[in-house]
């Protein structure tokens, strides 16, 4: 069974490039995209309008810092300090390397944190490395099945 | 023989050993015993043969019976079990040794029992009822009194006529130890001594230490020959006798003959004590020896210690009413002082009562190269100089002198303005200071005599023989500074260093807002990392893409990119532009006017129009009322909410936007409400935050500044911001701009 990849975005422009970085890295995983703070966590704790969503976690969240309603420092403080969420892997995808994010991003337990490149070949290559590195090399947490790769 | 000796003069006296004359006044007879249980006499004075008929060496090692009989020995010894004998004489009883009554006063002192035998009036009952009324009388009188003179003259007439002496002066002492007569009664005959001054040379150091200790003093006849004690030392201790309580204590030859020279044979003098110290002296002369008894005696101790009590009384109340005056005057200067921000220019504001403050005759303020006089003050340089003088002399916050040119003899050259100073240094770090000049106060001293007029005869030290007027007159000083108007001086210093201190606290107030704003300009550059970098990176990403699929046949995708591309480009062009008037928003001065709301209204409605030609929005514009703000700004913020209303209403067809004003306390509250989308009110802390969205992009164009905008130009105009929505249904946006008065 192939978990899905929550992306977790609000700029149109940053949504289609990171869909077509990943369409290009070629991962089989299914990407579910949420447009700010408040949609990511109802898709996470499925209520509202993912009250009926399929049972199990995202293989990782993709998150921007910057989200209208709730931002991405939010969201991930609310997965950590859930009992059903808090292990699973979060990566900040952002615009900006800004100190102040970087250390509350650690301090609130985050994966790993990647600033968008702005060249655009390294952006499809770093997207491409995130799917592949979190989706399939990683191993997740006990509970969840670990993806194979379809024959 | 040099004549100005009148140091060494009062050096000489006060080696006098007026405890330690080793002799009594003859007209009693001292007996000392020691001993127990079985006391025996130890030590006598050598008039004992003209009293007793024994001689003085037959009386020692005896019990007191072989002297004064076994009767009175008995009443004695029984009195001395039963009083508890103190330092200061008590009165036992009256013996009769022969002839002759004695009053006999016993005290303990020197390690000695120290019985006086004094010749006693007859009728001693009939004494007592007539002087304690008296004392009554005087309580009585005394409350009525309106000032310390009047006190004093009401005990100087009461003691000559109780006592009958010739003159009585109750004088006060100065600072210097000099004495002022304030009052005096006289008999006929008697010279008037009151106005004037006695020097301090007078009354020798030790006998004021005496004065404190033993209250009252008399000289029965000031041709008297002294009557030795035997042995002359105290037999138990072998040092001098110790008679500093002794009623019949011989006293100085020197003043014996102060007296002789000021025609004076008795003399008494009553201690006035205040608060410890020896404010004053009742002093009585008489030209002719006189006796008093010590009922007498006690009495006008009980009247000089009543005078002395109401003079502390009176005198605490003078001073708490002056203290109360004076301080009025500060709570005067300091509520000026708080009126406005520039301390300087509220100092200034209060120069007159300044003045009244230290009842000065100039105030200068020396504030670095600033200075501001008021009244009359020495010249701008000399006030510099003395201020430059200060800073590397004086080391008290609050410095004052009555008579500057001791101190700074440069003063010399404006007495007429300032020979008083009160200097208060009103910066803890600089030597910024209020000075306070007194103009010179000429006056006169009449002397009792020159007061350095004690005449040295060789070998021999005598008393001054000259009472005649001396008339002293003083250059240089100034009324002097009293201690409680120094004292309040201090407490203006804290008070003023406390406002001081205030406005520091209004500086970190202000450090604080400064920290706030620069708080919102970390988020600025925080948002411009962010949201400035994002479009930047679309265009460099769809650019890429674009290129890529040069050769490829889908034109709607190339199309999509270049539209992004153009977006991305238009985005951080308007981000630039609002992250600017955002920072202007903070910088630009307020020019407040009176603005009528209504104008401003349509103003930016007939600007939003040309963007709006197919809405259909219905403006509804209730009264507005005038407000004073800075109409370039309000319309600034007016017209950010406006086309927030417009932008949030694009999908209601009609769009309706109400524009309306509210009177809440204190404030005038504006409203803008919509029919639009709205937002959820858990995010409503978010909204007026720099960058912040609570919508996605393409639905709602915009670059996160608007709000921010809105709520820096309200709050710089000391307003408010709210809003308030039910999503889907619309949204209300409030801002709320303080009444001027």
């Amino acid at each position: 069974m192939l978990k899905p990849i929550l992306l977790v975005e609000d700029n149109p422009n940053d949504l289609e490039l990171t869909l077509i970085a990943l369409e290009r890295s070629q991962l089989a995983n299914e990407v579910i995209i949420v447009r700010d703070g408040a949609e990511a966590l109802d898709y996470l704790h499925a209520r509202g309008a993912y009250a009926k969503r399929e049972q199990g976690n995202p293989a990782v969240v993709l998150l921007d810092l910057k989200l209208p309603k709730v931002d991405g420092l939010e969201v991930l403080a609310e997965i950590r300090a859930s009992a059903t969420l808090k292990s699973m892997p979060v990566v900040m995808l952002t615009s900006s390397r800004e100190e102040q994010d970087l250390v509350r991003s650690y301090e609130l337990g985050v994966n790993a944190y990647v600033v968008k490149p702005v060249d655009f070949a390294e952006f499809v290559r770093a997207i491409a490395d995130l799917g592949i590195f979190w989706a399939v090399l990683n191993e997740p947490p006990p509970g969840s099945h670990r993806y194979i790769k379809p024959q | 023989m040099p004549q100005d000796s009148t140091a060494i003069d009062i050096a000489s006296c006060e080696r006098e050993p007026i405890r330690t004359p080793g002799a009594v006044q003859p007209h009693g007879f001292l007996l000392a015993l020691a001993g127990g249980a079985q006391p025996q006499v130890v030590q006598v004075s050598d008039n004992l043969a003209q009293f007793t008929g024994l001689m003085p060496e037959a009386a020692l090692q005896r019990p007191l019976a072989d002297i004064i009989g076994a009767a009175g020995a008995a009443a004695l010894a029984q009195l001395l079990v039963d009083s508890e004998l103190r330092e200061r004489p008590a009165y036992l009883t009256t013996l009769r040794l022969g002839d002759t009554a004695f009053d006999v006063l016993a005290h303990a002192w020197d390690a000695l029992q120290i019985l006086e035998f004094e010749p006693a009036r007859d009728n001693h009952g009939a004494e007592l009822q007539r002087l304690y009324p008296l004392v009554g009388d005087f309580l009585n009188k005394i409350n009525d009194a309106d000032s310390i003179e009047a006190l004093c003259a009401q005990a100087a007439a009461d003691i000559r006529a109780l006592t009958g002496f010739g003159r009585v002066l109750v004088y006060s002492f100065d600072d210097e130890g000099h004495g002022n007569v304030l009052a005096e009664s006289l008999a006929d005959g008697y010279d008037s001594y009151v106005g004037q001054r006695f020097p301090a040379s007078d009354i020798p150091r030790q006998a004021r230490e005496l004065y404190i200790a033993n209250r009252v003093r008399i000289i029965q006849d000031a041709n008297y020959t002294p009557s030795l004690l035997t042995p002359a030392s105290n037999p138990l201790s072998g040092k001098a006798s110790d008679l500093s309580f002794a009623a019949l204590r011989s006293v100085s030859p020197v003043h014996l003959q102060y007296m002789r020279n000021m025609g004076t044979l008795a003399s008494m003098s009553v201690s006035l004590v205040v608060k410890g110290k020896l404010w004053g002296l009742i002093s009585c002369h008489h030209a002719e020896p006189r006796m008093l008894s010590f009922h007498q005696r006690t009495v006008c101790e009980q009247l000089g210690q009543i005078l002395a009590l109401h003079i502390k009384n009176r005198g605490d109340a003078d001073e708490l009413q002056f203290r109360l005056e004076v301080r009025r005057s500060m709570v005067r200067i300091l509520g000026g002082l708080t009126q406005g921000a520039d301390f300087i220019e509220n100092l200034r504001s209060v120069l007159p009562e300044l003045l009244h403050f230290a009842r000065a005759g100039g105030v200068a303020i020396v504030i670095d190269d600033r200075l501001t006089t008021f009244g009359d003050t020495p010249s701008d340089e000399q006030i510099r100089a003395l201020s430059d003088w200060l800073g590397a002399n004086v080391h008290e916050e609050v410095f004052h002198s009555g008579h500057l040119p001791a101190q700074y003899p440069p003063a010399l050259e404006f007495t007429d303005s300032a020979s008083g100073l009160l200097a208060m240094q009103i910066s803890r770090i600089h030597q910024h200071y209020l000075l306070w000049f007194r103009p010179e106060h000429v006056y006169h001293i009449d002397w009792a005599g020159r007061p350095d007029g004690k005449e040295l005869r060789a070998g021999q030290l005598t008393p001054r023989t000259s009472f005649q007027l001396w008339r002293e007159t003083i250059h240089g000083s100034s009324t002097p500074w009293r201690e409680g108007e120094v004292e309040l001086a201090v407490e203006f210093r804290t008070a003023l260093l406390g406002i001081a201190l205030e406005r520091a606290e209004q500086m970190a107030d202000l450090a604080e807002e400064l920290g706030r704003a620069n708080k919102e300009l970390e988020a600025f550059s925080y948002s411009v990392s962010h949201d400035l970098r994002a479009p930047l990176r679309h265009i460099v990403g769809f650019s890429d893409l674009l290129m890529e699929t040069a050769g490829s046949d889908n034109p709607e995708r190339r199309q999509r990119f270049l539209a992004n591309i153009k977006d991305a480009a238009r985005l951080a062009g308007k981000l630039v532009d609002d992250l600017l008037s955002f920072s202007q928003m903070g910088r630009a001065a307020l020019r407040p006017i009176r603005v009528r709301m209504g104008d401003l209204v349509r103003g930016c409605i007939d600007k939003l129009a040309p963007d709006l030609p197919q809405r259909r929005i219905d403006w509804q514009v209730g009264p507005l009322p005038e407000i004073i703000a800075d109409p370039a700004f309000l319309q600034l913020a007016l017209y950010n909410l406006l086309s927030n209303a417009v932008k949030f209403t694009a999908g209601s067809n009609p769009a309706v936007i109400r524009i309306s004003s509210e009177e809440l306390p204190g404030e005038t509250a504006f409203h803008i409400a919509d029919n639009g989308v709205g937002f959820n009110m858990e995010y409503a802390h978010k909204l007026f935050g720099v960058f912040q969205r609570l919508h996605r992009m393409e639905d709602f164009q915009g670059t996160g500044i608007g709000l921010a905008n809105v709520r820096r130009i309200i709050e710089r105009h000391g307003g408010r911001v709210w809003a308030t929505s039910v999503p889907g249904e619309g949204a209300t946006f409030s801002f709320a701009l303080p009444h001027h008065d």
